[in-house]
């Protein structure tokens, strides 16, 4: 290890420190005292807790800051485990930004359940930084731990409100399948050093060379892929998804909707291309058939919800249908000797960016309406009806974020799918294309279904609201809503910005 | 100049929302005063427009998103200008006539209106295939809202439908828009959405003929051509008003204009071979649009059904490639939407007063509104093709095209003009004469308001019925172009399709 290595590191760096303040903020703060009218002291509140969140979002800005600023640094650290290259400061870009949003719409709903906890912010922060090294890591020693780390952290988020039930199903189920999945790709690592003698990617790849059809080298891929499938929960490795985005606090499902799927999402790019690119054609065959069921099970299963969060839960499964899709394209189209064009990893990048706007903004508006009134109101569709005249704001802006993700142009779901069909039918795939857009055809429904719900019936019963929206919630809204907009109208910058990520790893 | 037209709309309703929520009058004068502008200025344009050539004009084209040679790039010629003319008139004229019909959340329907207007207005000026598909599927949102919210009994079930079918459609155009832009890239061509440069392109096989197939489904679909019409009924009978007048007077040209830009356009050699199964489907759509309108016992149903019939008339000119076939069915296009839009104008206004819709409820309506009879008799005879009126000249030219084509279908199309007669006919005598309904003889006759708002369709319905040479020479170059691109098809193509219809049917 060298002094410099340092730098490749210096964001996740700020994060730890991030965390480190925080626990260490939490311990010195008091509890409130209540007073009644005349001020004679009458109870303890809990403390308030806008310093820990000011750290937490200081420090999610910081370590976009440096990443920034570390642009065009490009350099490999420790002994090529990890590199700092565009791809690498993309992706810490886009999962600083989640977690900054994620805090955003955090305070005020923890603070209506009364659960508003330090912690929170630093598990919130350790699964960021995990999230960071993973899409950094180019060896699958480091990349493991990094996803476990994500994972842990995301486990006790899940568990975050222990005295639920439904917190706590969601946090065993998240838990099982996913040590389940870890230790499945962990096998797989192992079968690829016992065939190599490396964790390396790139080296990986040197000594593959020409025997990736081997038996062994192929099946170590496919666990490997499994074990990431879990995480995007792509079909049929979806079963958690629904209960664990239903029973987890509303902010934390944002945030599991996002970073978790989008970390894997650049490590399926990342190991796959740089470690297996000889196995193109079976790796491309892989995401095929996982994309196309993916798609089919997420879009026909959110057809029947009538739990919102729920409905949203398989939207995101059909949405990781979409990416995948998109991958296979890659894959099947370098197998026929057309890699010179990376475009559907382009669009995959441009894709998971406007992924992670236009659900972080779905889902705040759903803890948004949640703090509103958190005792009645259970996501569930007909607790939608006559929002629009309830609250026009919020129903407009969750009609916003509804359009996108239904594909319609002027935002950014429009301009992801935009560029992941057309890499896709540029490699000839035309008719993965048509799969994928019929089946938003069919995704329109669900999503229009809400929009019914908000705008076209009346409410059954009137909900009594609380105070109005907390600072922190608008500016997380107002970031989704404006993303969400500003990509689907001008999305040129997005995609120069991918453009060298995608460059620096295909070179 | 253009962008200023298609965006007035919506810079409109932005000024609404911000400065004139509650106010009631404020904001429906804003409304109407954009509508205004915007007409006069869409009048500006066909006044300075050139008629004569093929070319289009008032282009602007700037970069957009240039990773994928995307370019914000306008212009029009004939057809667009008269469809913008359209446009612009019956935007003003819609939301002139439901003036006081909205009591509901009233500011979200005119914004609405104009967001649709510099929807619509888009999907005619954009020369860029990107382009063209965001305003093409944006304009779906206003429309959705306008039957969701302020829609008949059945509005949800209507909305979710229409924007379901149109849906679709659209996104199957999406891979087949993807799929020539690559293709035209990998022949060595640039990357480019630009419509005119594809049109050079001259796609051919497999790819020609699927993503025809495509665009074409997603056009079919909003026509409505049969069997993809059923949307239409339910969408129009639950509409608002102004929404039934702008769904039936602009919503369906899109899609026709899309088969001339596109289907036609982009691959004139499939839309050869297509001829015959295009044509047999619209000569069904006339007879069936047709003899359901007979049976229908609600008027927006009614005029509905009427509108498959004629729209019918208007792909069935369009596809035999004749002159006069393709004026006729341009102008037939226009026509429809004056005529029909008046029907469901007036429609609108008796519901208002009946709040009723069913034929049976009415009768003896001319005793206490004459005007509004006299008013709906001139459209109804407009709508049934007697000549003076502008429904005449269009459906006569498309027979006369069909004819050259081929006899049979002059003759079957013509069927439907008779049954076109009689369900126009039956329909007024049932509301307007016959035993008058106790109920409604104190009922008010057409308002000032109401009258100035049919005036203007009135106006254009004669004009185009006794002086079609305005419009003609509008159309009449880019009517060429349209055959010039088919012809040399024609040529090849045409004498065994002919051949083989004449086995078929006896035709010449």
């Amino acid at each position: 290890m060298k002094a410099s290595d340092i730098i490749a590191v210096l964001p996740e760096l700020i994060l730890l420190v991030a965390a480190g303040a925080i626990l260490l903020v939490e311990a010195f703060l008091k509890p409130r005292v209540v007073r009644d009218e005349n001020g004679a002291v009458c109870g303890e509140a809990p403390a308030d807790r806008t310093a820990v969140m000011a750290i937490a979002l200081v420090g999610f800005a910081a370590s976009i800051a440096v990443a920034l600023l570390l642009y065009g640094h490009d350099r490999t650290a420790f002994a090529g485990m990890m590199a700092l290259d565009s791809w690498a400061i993309f992706f810490k870009v886009l999962f600083g930004i989640t977690g900054f949003i994620t805090v955003l719409m955090s305070s005020s709903y923890l603070e209506a359940h009364r659960r508003h906890m330090g912690e929170y912010y630093a598990l919130l922060v350790f699964a960021v930084i995990g999230l960071d090294l993973m899409a950094g890591a180019r060896d699958f020693i480091l990349f493991y731990v990094s996803f476990e780390l994500m994972s842990i952290a995301s486990y006790l988020l899940a568990a975050y409100f222990r005295y639920r039930k439904h917190s706590n199903e969601a946090a065993l189920k998240y838990f099982l399948t996913g040590s389940f999945a870890s230790a499945i790709m962990l096998y797989g690592i192992s079968l690829i050093y016992g065939e190599t003698g490396f964790t390396n990617y790139t080296a990986i790849a040197r000594s593959l060379g020409g025997h990736e059809g081997a038996p062994a080298v192929v099946f170590a891929i496919l666990l490997i892929g499994v074990g990431l499938a879990f995480k995007v929960s792509a079909a049929p490795f979806h079963m958690w998804t629904p209960d664990v985005y239903q029973g987890a606090p509303t902010p934390v499902t944002a945030f599991f909707a996002t970073g978790p799927k989008i970390g894997a999402f650049s490590v399926f790019m990342t190991a796959f291309f740089m470690a297996f690119p000889g196995a193109a054609h079976e790796w491309g065959i892989f995401f095929l058939v996982l994309s196309i069921l993916t798609m089919l099970v997420g879009n026909l299963f959110a057809l029947v919800q009538s739990n919102i969060k729920r409905m949203l839960a398989y939207s995101s499964i059909a949405h990781a249908g979409y990416l995948l899709a998109g991958l296979a394209a890659v894959g099947l189209g370098s197998f026929v000797g057309r890699s010179t064009y990376p475009d559907p990893a382009k669009g995959v990048l441009i894709y998971l960016v406007a992924y992670a706007f236009m659900n972080l903004g779905a889902f705040a508006v759903l803890a948004y309406l949640k703090t509103q009134c958190p005792d009645k109101f259970d996501f569930s569709l007909k607790h939608f009806a006559g929002l629009g005249r309830r609250s026009p704001w919020a129903g407009a802006l969750l009609s916003l974020f509804l359009l996108s993700l239904a594909g319609i142009p002027g935002t950014a779901g429009f301009i992801g799918k935009f560029y992941v069909f057309s890499g896709i039918v540029q490699l000839g795939y035309w008719w993965l294309a048509v799969i994928g857009v019929l089946m938003s055809a069919v995704s329109a429904y669900y999503y229009l279904r809400v929009i019914i719900y908000m705008w076209f019936r009346e409410p059954e019963e009137e909900l009594v609201l609380r105070a109005p929206i907390s600072g922190s919630m608008a500016a997380a809204l107002t970031l989704a809503a404006a993303a969400t907009i500003l990509i689907g109208i001008v999305p040129q910058r997005l995609w120069d910005a991918v453009a060298q990520a995608v460059a620096s790893l295909f070179s | 100049m253009l962008t200023i037209l298609t965006f007035l709309p919506v810079a409109g309703a932005l000024l609404m929302l911000i400065f004139m929520r509650g106010r009631p009058n404020a904001y429906k004068t804003a409304a109407l005063a954009t509508t205004i502008i915007v007409f006069a200025l869409s009048v500006y344009l066909a006044a300075t427009f050139k008629t004569g050539t093929a070319d289009f004009q008032f282009q602007e084209n700037h970069s957009w998103i240039s990773s994928l040679g995307i370019n914000y790039h306008l212009g029009i010629d004939g057809i667009s200008l008269l469809l913008v003319l359209l446009t612009t008139l019956l935007s003003m004229v819609a939301i002139l006539g439901t003036w006081n019909s909205i009591k509901d959340r009233g500011l979200a329907f005119f914004i609405s209106l104009l967001v649709l207007e510099t929807g619509m207005l888009g999907v005619f000026i954009s020369m860029d295939l990107f382009l063209f598909y965001v305003f093409w599927e944006i304009q779906l949102i206003p429309m959705y809202f306008i039957i969701g919210i302020w829609g008949g009994p059945r509005r949800v079930y209507a909305a979710i439908k229409f924007f379901l079918y149109t849906f679709a459609g659209s996104v199957l155009m999406l891979v087949a828009i993807l799929a020539i832009v690559w293709s035209y890239r990998n022949s060595g061509g640039p990357l480019t959405f630009d419509i005119l440069t594809l049109q050079h392109a001259g796609f051919g096989g497999t790819i020609a003929a699927l993503s025809f197939a495509a665009f074409f489904i997603a056009f079919a679909i909003k026509v409505p051509m049969f069997p993809v019409h059923t949307w239409l009924p339910d969408a129009h009978t639950e509409a608002p008003t102004a929404g039934s007048v702008i769904l039936a007077g602009v919503l369906l040209k899109m899609g026709v204009y899309g088969m001339i830009r596109f289907c036609i356009g982009f691959f004139p050699a499939v839309a050869v071979k297509a001829m015959l199964p295009v044509i047999i489907l619209s000569v069904i759509a006339v007879i069936y649009g047709a003899a359901m309108s007979l049976v229908q016992n609600d008027m927006k149903r009614l005029v509905a059904y009427s509108s498959v019939s004629h729209m019918g008339f208007v792909t069935l000119g369009l596809f035999t490639f004749t002159a006069q076939g393709v004026q006729g069915s341009i102008l037939q296009m226009i026509s429809h939407g004056i005529l029909t839009g008046a029907l469901f104008m007036i429609v609108g206004f008796f519901y208002d007063r009946t709040h009723t819709r069913l034929i049976k409820d009415y009768g003896g309506l001319a005793r206490p509104m004459p005007v509004a009879a006299a008013f709906l008799s001139l459209f109804v005879i407009g709508s049934l093709g007697l000549p003076g009126l502008s429904g005449f000249v269009g459906e006569f030219l498309i027979l006369v095209g069909t004819f050259q084509y081929m006899k049979v279908f002059a003759v079957l199309a013509s069927v439907g003009i008779i049954l076109g007669a009689a369900y126009l006919l039956w329909m007024y005598q049932r509301t307007m004469f016959q035993h008058a309904n106790e109920k409604w003889l104190s009922l008010k006759d057409l308002s000032a308001r109401e009258i100035i708002t049919l005036v203007p369709l009135v106006g254009m319905a004669i004009w185009i019925g006794i002086y079609p040479h305005t419009f003609l020479n509008m159309i009449d170059v880019p009517a060429q172009n349209i055959l010039h691109q088919v012809q040399p098809y024609l040529a090849q193509h045409g004498g065994s399709v002919l051949r083989f219809a004449s086995a078929l049917f006896g035709g010449n």
